[in-house]
């Protein structure tokens, strides 16, 4: 793993430091453009980053 | 092209901001509706200027809070503007003739200004809402 701290993930992936922090603090979900963002820049798949918990017949 | 985050875009106008009330106050001292009305247009050319020149990076979760807020707005601001309206206009239209004469005259006028607020409200989401199912593909002409 890339040893980042936020203000500079937050720089890197183009969103304000306050939504990796929301991120990381389970409050904001990304959309899948910045999930996908994320994934590429630390070079893993979105599911090793991120798991959906919701129920499967959710809409 | 400029690129600057919404925080910076946001400082920015807060100085010009602060710019155009400095120079319109120095034309209030001084009396010149030129000075005032040149200050006003720089700043107006100057943030559109930017806003074209620079590329403005908009944080996601912050639209989201922006959808967010806009839609509670509406969803509160609608219905209050709507029954107060309503309740406004009642007395004149109920058959309470002392609401439709002399002093209480305003409230006939307030109830039909505030009667035509909400219609336009409501053409205006109708509108954006036409507008951006458009844009998203529910246009309903895509396979």
């Amino acid at each position: 793993m890339q040893d980042l701290t936020q203000e500079q993930l937050a720089d890197k992936i183009g969103v304000s430091r306050q939504t990796i922090i929301a991120i990381e603090a389970n409050k904001y979900l990304p959309s899948l453009g910045l999930a996908f963002k994320i994934a590429r820049l630390f070079k893993v798949k979105v599911e090793d980053i991120f798991n959906y918990e919701g129920d499967e017949n959710e809409n | 092209m400029i690129v600057m985050d919404r925080k910076k875009y946001k400082q920015l106008r807060v100085i010009v901001t602060l710019f155009v009330g400095a120079i319109v106050a120095l034309a209030v001292v001084r009396d010149s509706y030129l000075l005032a009305a040149a200050g006003v247009l720089t700043g107006m050319v100057f943030m559109v200027l930017m806003r074209s020149k620079a590329k403005i990076r908009t944080d996601e979760r912050e639209a989201t809070i922006q959808e967010k807020a806009a839609r509670m707005t509406y969803a509160i601001f609608a219905p209050t503007i709507g029954i107060a309206a309503f309740l406004l206009l009642l007395p004149s239209k109920g058959g309470f003739s002392v609401f439709s004469k002399g002093e209480w005259l305003f409230i006939e006028s307030l109830g039909m200004v505030f009667a035509y607020l909400t219609l336009f409200l409501i053409v205006i989401y109708a509108i954006s809402y036409h507008f951006f199912n458009r844009k998203f593909g529910g246009g309903g002409n895509e396979e």
